[in-house]
């Protein structure tokens, strides 16, 4: 952990406040979704396809409904004739990509593993759940498209009838004369980097409860939901029903990361269930279910063109992104973010990179953490990785030979970009001190002991923060109000919600530094359409940005107020209140103290008097709006959707034991760049839980299938996570560059470090493995496969030295 | 299959013999839950009726009596980890429990009778229950019977779980100085194993006189390595006799798992490894107090 020896005590930004919200789930006392259970409540339970491909020829529901306690069943066509399909979060045809119609519930086809087919609504789960077991699908199985690569040849099985080929969207991401680049390139290296399917699994798993609300014939969704009022605009769509008659309460979530944002079928059948049975409808997802969420199926075939000294002079990237079955959800973006984040933090002008998105027979992807940015980094990092080793340079001396530099900032990336600030030869020269470089080089040259292989890897992770996409809900923007009682106690209520981050804490320590009060004075309240602003939700990192900022213009509103209240009050000129932790006193004249309380009541109560000259009542309701988003296209066509460029180093220790293939991570260092950190323990946890995200990911994490597309991985038994066992204590420095254009300096700080930190570990382990001749880029390294890469070395070493 | 099961909870061993025996089928024993519990919330079981033993005051307690350590089914795996007796007879199966998954929240429920009952191939106990020469006592149909749980494990009709009632497991009290270790591989802290070994050796002189090795989580059921061991007797423990053991055992799995715990190839590789380490520390233990 940081050293925090540096804090202004004077204020709360900056020190480690203990969360405000944080007791209730560590007592067991928070309310999540699925606590919450209504008069009359009903469960559904879904019945899913257990086919990857195949042709619905007949449902009998009727077992089902011979069932006591069944008060309704549904087939997908049913519903299709109740409801439109589902708006897409970021609907592919706005990006020049197919826009396919996606249902609640398969009609007349499945087109993956795990697809909704059908619904029971009961009394109770279990009877649910049995009666589920007694719809008769008949299904003609069709041959399921798997591979991505394989589902665009001309011969390949079209998924969504209709379509001319399995490719969803394809987008060059190019500039300057990359062909040139290649020309003169004392080397060229090529890496295949083939990054898995891994996921992003929350503690608490999806839950929606839809209400019917009789008396104004709308819908309450309590929902696990990152989005609330996005969400209940593709509500007000698919069901055919104004905004005004919908809430979306998005209560405590238990971890999200990016998988509740919206696009799920289940959130707008609950809403049809609950109004055709005029009760209310809970669903809730089991493991196995949550499992079938998928991401980062992705294959990268990069080129780097190296001149003699090791500088890159181009990079060409053809990347396949498998992201399965249609979906509404925002999962397919991530690839589209992948290319658009090329080349990272590495200043190479001239680059050919293609996107090619692919639709399967595997299950959909939703957002997961690092939402493409990871892929990026992982494709790049291996890639120079690789080329340092072709070239016999050390890991760190090719990257800072090749970053962008501090001075170069604002920097135009050649997509379009414009990253904020950063100092990037600066955190791997931190992270690198952090852990002791020269130290471990030492130890590694020493070579290897009892079988067990040391390896030193370096990555560099940027990550574009806090984004706006034009056209969709992805927006730049948000609001918070500030809002303060007659008594002195202050609630803010904003358009970002949480996933469980500790924003609200964040938000509340920058509130009572803007306003002057004490932290205890504050409540803040998210997440429900009905009393928050118009807001855009959590995701991209950007709930501190945006809700912080907003939330501090709205507390400077008020403080204006009260201090205008108390200037009467004393009966002093306004510039001479002083106002700290809801303490007024005045300039100069010691003694003379009033409390935050007695002047908010004089405001309520004196308006006519020493309120005459404000608005009443305490409230204020303000917008942060990034001003650096651009989505006029520039002369190239180019937007720059980001106002901050988070970015960090990561750099780690591992030991390979080559009998059994099995890794261990002995150190893990990382310097990170969020701009100005609001409180560092909050920032720090989140920075730690992305590095153990890119660790699992690397090294173990991943959904399998069987040849006929269904999914083998159904529990927390096959997808296993890191435990603290798993990873050492990291050594997080602070390497903070303020953000010139957001309040106070802030970048995102809760997304960034998956693709970083996993590229770390892989480069690690391919750093210990260079005696044996290994070089593995297909993820994970788990023990079999990187034992599997060392026995075909070996294999490979010996053929060589027969011939 | 019900919706609405019933539950019995019988205060005698005598009385849910009696019970078991006079149902027809959909019954399930139930314990500690650890291992059915899943199965049920998942919806892949689904009993009729549930008879817990919880009860049965016959299935617990831990004692010695004439070399042999007799622990009842009901033991939970926090007590093997801590229990005196065990610790100082059986250290090898203390070790193995505490290696078990799944936490002190499910140790504090998980009974030995329950994990034995399930002859999950990943699991922990049985290769050192193995490796120990354990037998184990069960009652079916009133009727008491006493086997190897070697022979047991191989029985097909044992009932266990639905009719028969797992009572006590009886392990010979390991003799002083005698070398063990339990030893396993998996892909990650929260993993089930992906291969496990369980070793005993007794030294003489620096040569060993008698070994035994059982070898778990590669096929799906523990392998009895006494014929990898076998060449190992009156020789002592050299980096020749090491690198034997380790290429004879992958030779006794058949057909190894392929799964998410790694490749049937990589597993039947592994087999060798931790036979190989298991066996050179306990070598290394033997003869120590």
């Amino acid at each position: 952990m940081a050293d925090h020896s540096t804090i202004d005590d004077t204020r709360y930004v900056g020190q480690a406040v203990r969360t405000i919200e944080g007791r209730a789930p560590i007592v067991g006392a928070a309310r999540y979704t699925n606590d919450f259970v209504f008069p009359g409540q009903l469960y559904a339970h879904i019945v899913r396809s257990p086919h990857a491909a195949a042709r619905i020829r007949r449902i009998d529901t009727s077992g089902a409904l011979k069932v006591s306690g069944v008060v309704r069943v549904l087939d997908g066509a049913e519903a299709a004739a109740h409801i439109k399909p589902i708006t897409h979060y970021i609907d592919p045809a706005v990006f020049g990509g197919k826009s396919a119609e996606v249902r609640v519930m398969a009609v007349d086809e499945v087109w993956c593993y795990g697809q909704p087919v059908a619904v029971v609504v009961a009394e109770d789960k279990r009877t649910a759940r049995f009666a589920a077991q007694r719809i008769q699908i008949v299904y003609d199985v069709l041959e399921p498209v798997l591979d991505a690569e394989a589902a665009t040849a001309p011969d390949a099985r079209i998924v969504v009838p209709g379509w001319d080929s399995n490719i969803m969207m394809q987008a060059p991401f190019r500039n300057g004369d990359p062909d040139a680049a290649f020309a003169k390139a004392a080397h060229v290296v090529k890496t295949s980097v083939d990054i898995h399917r891994f996921s992003t699994q929350p503690i608490e798993t999806r839950c929606y409860n839809a209400v019917w609300e009789h008396d104004i014939e709308g819908v309450t969704l309590y929902a696990t939901a990152q989005n609330p009022h996005p969400l209940r605009h593709v509500l007000s769509e698919v069901l055919g029903m104004p905004e005004s008659k919908i809430r979306v309460h998005a209560p405590v979530i238990g971890g999200a990361f990016g998988m509740k944002m919206h696009g799920h079928p289940e959130e707008a059948l609950m809403c049809l269930l609950a109004k055709l049975t005029g009760r209310p409808v809970k669903w809730t997802e089991t493991r196995e279910e949550c499992l079938l969420i998928g991401a980062r199926e992705q294959r990268h075939h990069m080129e780097l063109a190296l001149d003699a000294d090791g500088v890159i002079l181009g990079l060409r990237d053809r990347y396949f992104a498998n992201v399965g079955a249609p979906s509404a959800c925002p999962g397919w973006g991530m690839a589209f973010l992948t290319g658009l984040t090329m080349p990272g933090p590495y200043a190479v002008r001239d680059i050919d990179v293609q996107m090619t998105v692919v639709i399967t027979n595997k299950p959909s992807w939703n957002a997961a953490r690092g939402y493409g940015k990871e892929s990026t980094a992982l494709a790049l990092e291996l890639a120079i990785e690789d080329a340092a080793r072709q070239l016999g340079m050390d890991a760190a001396e090719i990257r800072l030979k090749n970053f962008i530099r501090a001075e170069q900032f604002p920097y135009n990336s050649p997509t379009g970009l414009v990253y904020d600030s950063g100092d990037y030869s600066g955190a791997v020269l931190k992270a690198m001190h952090a852990i002791g470089y020269e130290g471990w080089k030492a130890r590694q040259a020493e070579g290897p002991k009892d079988g067990k292989y040391i390896g030193i890897g370096v990555a560099f992770e940027l990550t574009p923060e806090g984004g706006a996409l034009p056209g969709t809900m992805v927006a730049g923007y948000d609001s918070s109000s500030v809002r303060v009682a007659p008594d002195g106690s202050v609630r803010i209520l904003t358009g970002v919600t949480t996933p469980g981050t500790g924003n609200p804490t964040g938000i509340a320590q920058i509130v009572a530094d803007e306003l002057g009060v004490t932290m205890d004075a504050i409540e803040v309240t998210q997440g429900d359409t009905t009393t928050c602003p118009y807001g855009f939700g959590n995701y991209s990192g950007r709930s501190t940005i945006v809700g912080g900022g907003s939330a501090a213009l709205a507390a400077q509103q008020v403080r204006a107020k009260v201090v205008t209240v108390a200037a009467a009050l004393f009966d002093v000129p306004e510039a001479d209140v002083e106002l700290h932790r809801g303490v007024f006193s005045v300039k100069g004249q010691q003694g003379r103290t009033l409390t935050f309380k007695e002047v908010c009541y004089a405001a309520y109560t004196g308006a006519y008097s020493v309120a005459h000259g404000i608005t009443l009542p305490l409230e204020a309701t303000a917008t942060f709006k990034p001003s650096n988003i651009r989505h006029t296209p520039d002369e190239n066509g180019r937007i720059n959707p980001y106002p901050s460029y988070s970015n960090a180093a990561y750099v780690t220790v591992c030991e390979v034991d080559v009998e059994t293939g099995k890794t261990k991570v002995l150190a893990f260092a990382a310097a990170h760049d969020c701009g100005r950190v609001i409180n560092p323990v909050l920032v720090e946890g989140q920075a730690c839980g992305a590095i153990s995200f890119g660790v699992g990911g690397a090294m173990f994490e991943a959904i399998a299938f069987d040849s006929s597309g269904r999914q083998l991985t159904r529990s927390f038994m096959d997808y296993v996570m890191p435990r603290s066992e798993d990873l050492p204590a990291v050594k997080m420095v602070h390497h903070d560059s303020p953000n010139p254009v957001t309040y106070m300096g802030l970048k995102g700080a809760g997304e960034a470090g998956v693709g970083g930190s996993a590229a770390a570990v892989v480069n690690a382990i391919n750093n210990a493995l260079i005696p044996l001749g290994v070089s593995l880029n297909t993820l994970p390294l788990s023990a079999p496969n990187v034992w599997g890469a060392i026995q075909a070395a070996r294999k490979r070493g010996q053929r060589e030295a027969a011939e | 299959m019900s919706l609405y099961p019933s539950f019995a909870r019988p205060n005698s061993l005598a009385q849910a013999s009696e019970l078991l025996a006079g149902l027809s089928g959909g019954s399930v024993i139930i314990a500690g839950g650890q291992e059915i519990m899943p199965h049920i919330n998942h919806g892949a079981m689904q009993p009729d009726i549930y008879i817990d033993i919880g009860g049965l005051k016959e299935l617990r307690g831990i004692s010695e009596a004439d070399g042999v350590v007799s622990i009842g089914a009901l033991t939970v795996h926090r007590e093997l980890q801590g229990n005196a007796i065990v610790a100082e007879k059986l250290p090898m199966l203390a070790d193995a429990a505490s290696r078990a998954g799944g936490g002190r929240q499910v140790h504090n429920r998980a009974t030995l009778g329950g994990n034995l009952v399930a002859m999950h191939p990943l699991y922990d106990i049985a290769p050192a229950l193995l490796a120990l020469g354990a037998e184990v006592e069960l009652v079916k149909a009133g009727e008491t019977r006493r086997t190897s749980l070697a022979a047991l494990m191989h029985e097909t009709s044992h009932g266990l779980g639905s009719e028969a009632i797992l009572v006590r497991v009886l392990v010979p009290a390991m003799a002083a100085g005698t070398g063990w270790a339990y030893e396993k591989l998996k892909l990650s802290g929260g993993a089930y194993g992906s291969a496990n070994a369980a070793a005993t050796v007794q030294l003489d002189a620096g040569r060993i006189t008698a070994a035994t090795l059982t070898i778990g989580a590669v096929a799906d059921r523990i392998i009895d390595a006494a014929a990898a061991v076998q060449g190992l007797i009156g020789q002592a423990w050299t980096a020749a006799a090491a690198e034997q053991l380790e290429l004879r055992c992958p030779a006794l799995v058949k057909q190894p798992l392929s799964d998410q715990q790694g490749s049937g190839e990589w597993r039947q590789a592994m087999a060798g490894v931790v036979a190989r380490r298991a066996m050179a520390a306990a070598v290394a233990r033997a003869g120590q107090k």
